[in-house]
């Protein structure tokens, strides 16, 4: 059998099958302002994982703890209750040496650009190279490439009073990439700038993310950027309320378009359907499923491959061989029949499932479909 | 290289460094002029002593200060004079009379000063010296030469140091015009036959040499018998102490002790018992100096002067600095978020506050010597710009601007990032 895991489908922990450590790990994590009576609880017992590379966009009205929960996230702020876990340290309880050290391997891009200035875009982008002992002058072809690629190639050297609002928001932008961090948290990155540099600023965390693995948080209400990420996290009154990684849940959707019965859905109801699978893992050799037993689990392949095998009395005959992107199981479901086949993996293999009830539910959810199904099985 | 944050915040914001250097500046130049004052009082305190020809100095142990010089009997000169290692033992004559402004007159040189005439004049109080005229031990060959002018005691040499108010013919000193000029010294008639240069420092306004004399008629509370000092020159200076010893054994002054009770004791007994009291040229400079910087209220002002300016340049400097910390708040706590340790920004503003007390120094510098220079030429006070004033100085003006930074540093530390989201 597979190895069962209690990691939904959509938290996106195993894009491309693959299982990626874990930038920022939030358990528990309670907030508070205020002393004695004024005591005011922030953040309620949130839980958050965001993996190496990931882009996370955090979602939610004003006043939502968001932004209290991307300075804790940030070291800006100490860790009161709970456990926060930040390119694997715990802040709850870390020391100065080790906040100092920890925001270093961090970028940030606040609403506000902040720049000084009595220095000009290139010496406010080096103040953050400096810091980390960048070459000088590797520093300098990494500043101007990126000042360039971020349209300011002419106005590396002018100070910030001679820059437009959204040119400064570029360098400030510049000033949080130009060391490499490993995690890059942001506050409305993308407020100041027009369509077009906004893109170009997204795209660059895109690249970064995938080239360096480098984890980019950000706060927005920019629609236009939404398709960049790969998780939303929408946080209600100081609670995560909900966290999909939308990339993924893209993908299991695509994938289950792909699936004849589900071609007609929606993408709600489909993102819906994604939402309620659970990841399973299976080394190669391991059966799935076994010709004959009750089958209680509809089956979507994430990455690796299975053989279908059907017993016929002695010796097992290969069927089909499936892949990435294909399911199996349904039959059992849909018949309230035993399994048809057994399903063998032949490498090691990420499953995602759905279980009966649920499968059940998304069908009965039009009566076309009813019909539109036992169709299908007649025809078989 | 790394980006020179302080320099360029400093000069980025011209109107607020400006008034930062110029607080700084105006703090400076303040202790500049503070401690000008103190060094020509210090200086003048001895001026007259400098220009006397001494090793050893009798005088009074009643003796006050220089216009309170107080009198012993002129014999002590004349017993000192017989020791072998003496080689010139003068009595000289020293203290405060009054001048006429001189008016012009026609009352011949031998009356009394009249009621009618004279007092019509206004009248100052004067330094008024005797000496020999043929050998009037000054350490100076032009006032020797003159003195020899002063074969008659109505004859008298007016100090070309002396102020304005004492009624210069021409401008504001006395020069080859005045000399024939007749006023009236004290309760006689004298008149200007010569002028030397000395000056008298914060004791006097001015300054007037005669024959012994000349300084009984002007003084007429004193006889002749009476001196002031005497002025003990010896074969070998190097036998100072021991000369000095000797005297005292043979005047019958007990020896000087420590400690500070006995000391008293042995003043007391000096002031009842004996009429002279020996001095080194040491201790009477150290005496004069003590007497004007620390015993009269006008070294205390200055000194205290020092400290108001030092407060002063702290208040502006600190609100230069802590309003422009203020305005960075943002990118302060932007550079810590970034991972900057609170040392590194209070690097910065210290260096901020070094490079400001640098900068308003250098100008400050330059308008305390001409300030110098007017001072000296308007009060006669001999204003030294010496390495050790400009030292020190530029010390305070680090210590004012570190001080002022220091105070703005809490501010930064306030700076907190999570303000920044």
């Amino acid at each position: 059998m597979t190895e069962q895991t209690t990691i939904p489908a959509t938290s996106g922990a195993f894009t491309d099958g693959m299982l990626l450590p874990r930038t920022v790990k939030v358990e528990n994590l309670n907030h508070f302002f205020g002393e004695g009576e004024l005591r005011k609880q922030a953040l309620f017992s949130n839980n958050l994982e965001v993996r190496r590379g990931e882009i996370v966009i955090m979602t939610g009205p004003s006043g939502s703890g968001k932004t209290t929960l991307l300075t804790l996230i940030g070291s800006l702020r100490s860790v009161q209750e709970g456990s926060l876990l930040v390119l694997g340290n715990e802040l709850c309880g870390a020391d100065r040496d080790l906040i100092v050290r920890l925001r270093r391997e961090m970028g940030f891009i606040f609403q506000a650009h902040n720049l000084f200035e009595s220095l000009t875009a290139f010496q406010n982008v080096n103040m953050a190279a400096e810091l980390v002992g960048l070459d000088p002058m590797i520093a300098e072809g990494r500043i101007t490439s990126l000042l360039t690629r971020l349209g300011l190639g002419d106005r590396i050297h002018y100070k910030p009073n001679s820059l437009s609002g959204g040119q400064k928001q570029r360098v400030a932008i510049a000033r949080g990439l130009v060391h490499k961090p490993k995690l890059i948290l942001a506050d409305e990155p993308t407020a100041a700038l027009d369509e077009k540099s906004g893109r170009e600023v997204v795209t660059l965390f895109q690249e970064l993310a995938r080239d360096e693995g480098c984890t980019i948080i950000m706060v927005t209400h920019d629609n236009r950027i939404l398709d960049v990420a790969d998780r939303i996290v929408n946080m209600v009154d100081g609670t995560i309320k909900s966290d999909v990684a939308v990339q993924e849940t893209s993908v299991i959707c695509e994938f289950l378009k792909d699936f004849p019965l589900f071609s007609d859905l929606t993408p709600t109801t489909l993102a819906e359907i994604a939402d309620q699978m659970m990841v399973h893992k299976a080394e190669p050799g391991k059966t799935v499923i076994r010709q004959g037993e009750a089958g209680n689990l509809f089956y979507l392949i994430r990455s690796g491959s299975v053989d279908v095998l059907i017993d016929e009395g002695q010796s097992k005959k290969k069927v089909a061989e499936l892949k990435q992107g294909q399911y199996f199981g349904e039959a059992a479901l849909i018949t309230d029949e035993p399994r048809n086949a057994t399903i063998v993996a032949k490498e090691k293999s990420v499953f995602y499932a759905l279980g009966k009830e649920d499968f059940r539910a998304v069908l009965a959810t039009s009566a076309t479909f009813e019909e539109e199904l036992r169709q299908a099985l007649f025809n078989r | 290289m790394s980006t020179p944050l302080a320099w360029k915040n400093l000069t980025h914001n011209k109107v607020r460094t400006s008034i930062g250097v110029a607080g700084v500046g105006f703090a400076v130049i303040l202790i500049f002029m503070q401690l000008g004052f103190l060094g020509a009082i210090q200086k003048t305190a001895t001026q007259i002593y400098d220009a006397l020809d001494f090793d050893l100095l009798l005088r009074s142990p009643a003796y006050l200060h220089l216009t309170e010089p107080r009198d012993f009997a002129r014999a002590r000169v004349y017993q000192a004079a017989s020791l072998p290692e003496v080689s010139h033992a003068r009595p000289f004559y020293l203290g405060l009379s009054e001048w006429q402004i001189p008016i012009t007159s026609n009352a011949p040189l031998n009356q009394e000063a009249s009621d009618t005439e004279d007092l019509s004049g206004q009248w100052r109080g004067i330094i008024t010296m005797g000496t020999d005229p043929n050998d009037p031990g000054f350490t100076r060959d032009d006032i020797c030469k003159q003195a020899r002018q002063l074969s008659d005691p109505r004859f008298v040499l007016i100090d070309s140091e002396s102020k304005s108010e004492y009624g210069p013919a021409q401008g504001d000193e006395f020069s080859r015009a005045d000399i024939g000029t007749e006023t009236a010294l004290g309760p006689r008639r004298v008149r200007i036959v010569g002028l030397f240069k000395l000056g008298t420092g914060m004791a006097s306004n001015g300054a007037c040499l005669t024959n012994p004399e000349g300084y009984v008629r002007a003084c007429p509370w004193q006889t002749i018998n009476e001196v002031n000092f005497g002025l003990l020159k010896l074969h070998d200076p190097s036998q100072v102490e021991a000369v000095k010893a000797k005297l005292q054994h043979i005047f019958g002054i007990p020896a000087s002790v420590s400690d500070a009770k006995s000391q008293q004791h042995h003043r007391a007994a000096l002031l009842t018992n004996v009429d002279v009291e020996i001095l080194t040229r040491e201790e009477v400079n150290q005496h004069e100096e003590r007497r004007w910087v620390v015993d009269t209220p006008l070294g205390q002002i200055f000194q205290l002067g020092v400290w108001v300016a030092v407060f002063v340049g702290v208040a502006i400097v600190y609100q230069v600095l802590s309003s422009d910390i203020a305005n960075m708040m943002g990118e302060y706590a932007t550079l810590k978020a970034m991972g900057h340790s609170n040392k590194f920004l209070a690097r910065v503003v210290l260096q901020q506050s070094v490079l400001l007390a640098i900068v308003g120094y250098l100008p400050s510098l330059a308008i305390s010597w001409v300030l110098y220079r007017i001072v000296e030429a308007e009060s006669g006070m001999p204003m030294y710009m010496t390495k050790e004033i400009m030292a020190l100085v530029f010390v305070l003006a680090v210590v004012i601007c570190v001080l002022s930074g220091l105070g703005a540093l809490r501010k930064l530390f306030q700076a907190d990032p999570a303000d920044l989201f």
